[in-house]
């Protein structure tokens, strides 16, 4: 009982982490990233790449990871969302589905089918208490989401930069009017909520192994947690990525574990039944 | 009629087709390309007309396809399955469509995909009764009062036909007072509403339009192709059936053909670039979406609004 929490809980961190990244895109360009999942998935290859196949120090591969991410997010940011500005959110959801694909296919023919290990940056005889086994990378994973939930927060509501991320947010047209960079702003929105999925990647790749196809149910997992919570919504992005860990791992335990991947579509359609703009409230510019 | 002569040429090709190749393979192709088409038909009716995101197309496909499978494996004779197909088809999309069309586009698009995915995993794990992921094999055929056709080129005449009508039909609601509905829906459901058109019924309807015309593709495809398995139904189906619509043209009868049958010719023909061609695929999607947003139907007319020295 007790070591499912914690299992819950650490599989939880990794989907707030992708949800976190979401966040940061959608908090600027009101867009929901539909290759988020696929983004994660590089981070995972790029990391392995480094410390696995050039034997680089974990940590190295780490910072390598995250730099090369951000140039990926910038990439992505030209290719799929620029060619599309102002156009229905309806065409940008199908770009990132396309960019998606070719991201996959490229991992295919880069790192071919097979499913890989990478190392944990942390290692250590995991601790024991009350028959609970919580291992390093588990409280790793813990910490790093917390460092990233506090490092995001102040991010968004303590810097230039997080005045300047809403403004683009409520009005691209006006923002740019007052002398708002809004293209180097959306950049760096793309480059942070790349780098965010590449840690989540960093993160799930020790867990499970990683494999090309990996992006797809993780990516969708992250929309299921960012509706739960409400878009754009900090806490909920942690508290539903929590909540989802849990009942997918609870779920699998006690219901089936066939169905483990519909838990969170079957409570994702009921909390948008019952509460159209998540359980912990919707924080956007509404466009109707 | 406005363009007889592209009509009777096409029309010319179509027919002929068959004798122009002794190839089964190439023939069985055409057939699902053309049962693509009409899944891609129904998809028009609530994305390309009504502007309702859809990725629940698949899994309306495949369930008619299961139902049909099932049913005649089961004894039933095959006159049934079209109208069982449909039931179960108007009821699930019923049941998806009601309490979801509301939504606006993202969540729309979520819960479509996380429909789909629960179907996905009910057919592969309800292993007695669909055979779990290796599917269903030797599905008895089309068969009415002991009339069927025989072969796959009979098989593709039929198929021919039911695009025919699919398409006339579309057309015939396209221009009812259901159809301009759609379309007042998807300009503005604002204004639409103003104007007395009850968006959220128009959105329903076309929902569950679109979900019959792929439960009878399924139908035909599980007793015209014979063997069916999950990955033909499964997200990634979803998400091709999208694309053909856009890389057709949206809100285009003769674009969803066209996307339909070409997205579904390419990938074999493009064999030879292995993993490649979904890289290029993918890039291609995303020119098309920027470049072209009418899809290749809209191509076609901008040259000819350009030979008649139009701008």
């Amino acid at each position: 009982m007790g070591q499912l929490v914690v299992n819950g809980l650490a599989l939880g961190s990794i989907y707030a982490l992708v949800a976190l990244g979401l966040l940061l895109i959608f908090n600027t360009v009101q867009i929901v990233n539909f290759a988020q999942g696929q983004l994660l998935m590089l981070g995972a290859f790029i990391g392995i790449s480094g410390a696995v196949t050039h034997e680089l120090p974990v940590a190295i591969a780490w910072i390598v990871t995250m730099a090369a991410m951000a140039l990926i997010g910038i990439v992505f940011m030209v290719l799929v969302y620029f060619p599309l500005r102002g156009r229905p959110p309806f065409l940008v959801i199908l770009t990132t589905i396309a960019m998606g694909i070719v991201l996959e296919n490229l991992a295919l023919i880069i790192w071919g089918p097979l499913p890989v290990s990478l190392p944990s940056p942390v290692r250590g005889a995991p601790l024991r208490f009350a028959g609970v086994v919580i291992s390093m990378h588990q409280l790793f994973i813990f910490a790093t989401l917390a460092a990233i939930l506090l490092l995001q927060f102040l991010l968004l509501t303590k810097t230039r930069f997080g005045i300047l991320m809403q403004a683009t947010a409520q009005d691209l047209h006006t923002a740019r009017l007052v002398g708002i960079p809004v293209n180097r702003t959306i950049a760096v929105a793309f480059a942070f909520g790349a780098m965010l999925s590449g840690v989540a990647g960093l993160l799930v790749a020790p867990i499970f192994l990683a494999e090309p196809t990996m992006g797809g149910s993780l990516g969708l997992k992250g929309f299921v947690v960012s509706v739960i919570g409400g878009f754009g919504n900090l806490p909920g992005a942690v508290l539903g990525g929590l909540f989802l860990g849990l009942i997918e791992t609870f779920g699998a335990r006690y219901i089936s574990s066939n169905f483990r991947d519909a838990y969170a579509f079957i409570v994702m359609i009921a909390v948008l039944v019952a509460w159209p703009r998540g359980l912990f409230g919707e924080k956007s510019s509404e466009k109707v | 009629m406005k363009h007889p002569i592209p009509l009777v040429l096409c029309a010319a090709v179509t027919l002929l087709l068959p004798a122009a190749t002794h190839d089964g393979y190439i023939i069985q192709l055409l057939n699902i390309s053309i049962l693509n088409a009409i899944v891609v038909l129904g998809l028009n009716f609530a994305t390309g007309w009504t502007g309702q995101i859809n990725f629940g197309q698949a899994a309306f496909y495949g369930l008619g396809a299961y139902t049909t499978a099932i049913a005649t494996k089961a004894g039933l004779p095959w006159i049934t399955t079209p109208v069982l197909s449909a039931l179960v088809v108007l009821v699930a999309s019923l049941a998806l469509g009601l309490p979801t069309l509301r939504l606006r586009t993202y969540y729309l698009a979520m819960t479509t995909i996380g429909f789909g995915e629960i179907v996905r995993l009910i057919i592969v794990h309800w292993e007695p009764v669909t055979g779990g992921t290796s599917g269903l094999r030797a599905i008895p055929g089309i068969s009415v009062f002991g009339f069927g056709p025989q072969g796959q080129i009979q098989h593709y005449y039929l198929l021919v036909a039911a695009l025919a009508l699919a398409a006339f039909i579309g057309t015939r609601i396209r221009k009812s007072s259901l159809g301009r509905a759609m379309i007042a829906t998807k300009d503005s459901e604002i204004a639409a509403e103003q104007s007395g058109v009850d968006t959220t019924r128009t959105k329903l309807l076309a929902f569950m339009i679109g979900a019959v015309y792929a439960g009878l593709a399924g139908c035909l495809y599980a007793s015209s192709i014979r063997f069916i398995s999950p990955d033909s139904f499964s997200g990634v189906q979803a998400i091709l059936l999208m694309t053909m619509l856009i890389v057709g043209g949206m809100g285009s009868i003769i674009g969803c053909i066209i996307g339909a049958v070409a997205l579904t010719i390419l990938p074999e023909a493009l064999r030879f670039l292995g993993q490649w061609y979904l890289v290029l695929y993918g890039l291609g999607v995303i020119a098309v979406i920027a470049l072209a947003p009418g899809g290749l139907a809209s191509i076609a007319s901008v040259i000819r609004l350009r030979q008649a020295g139009g701008r």
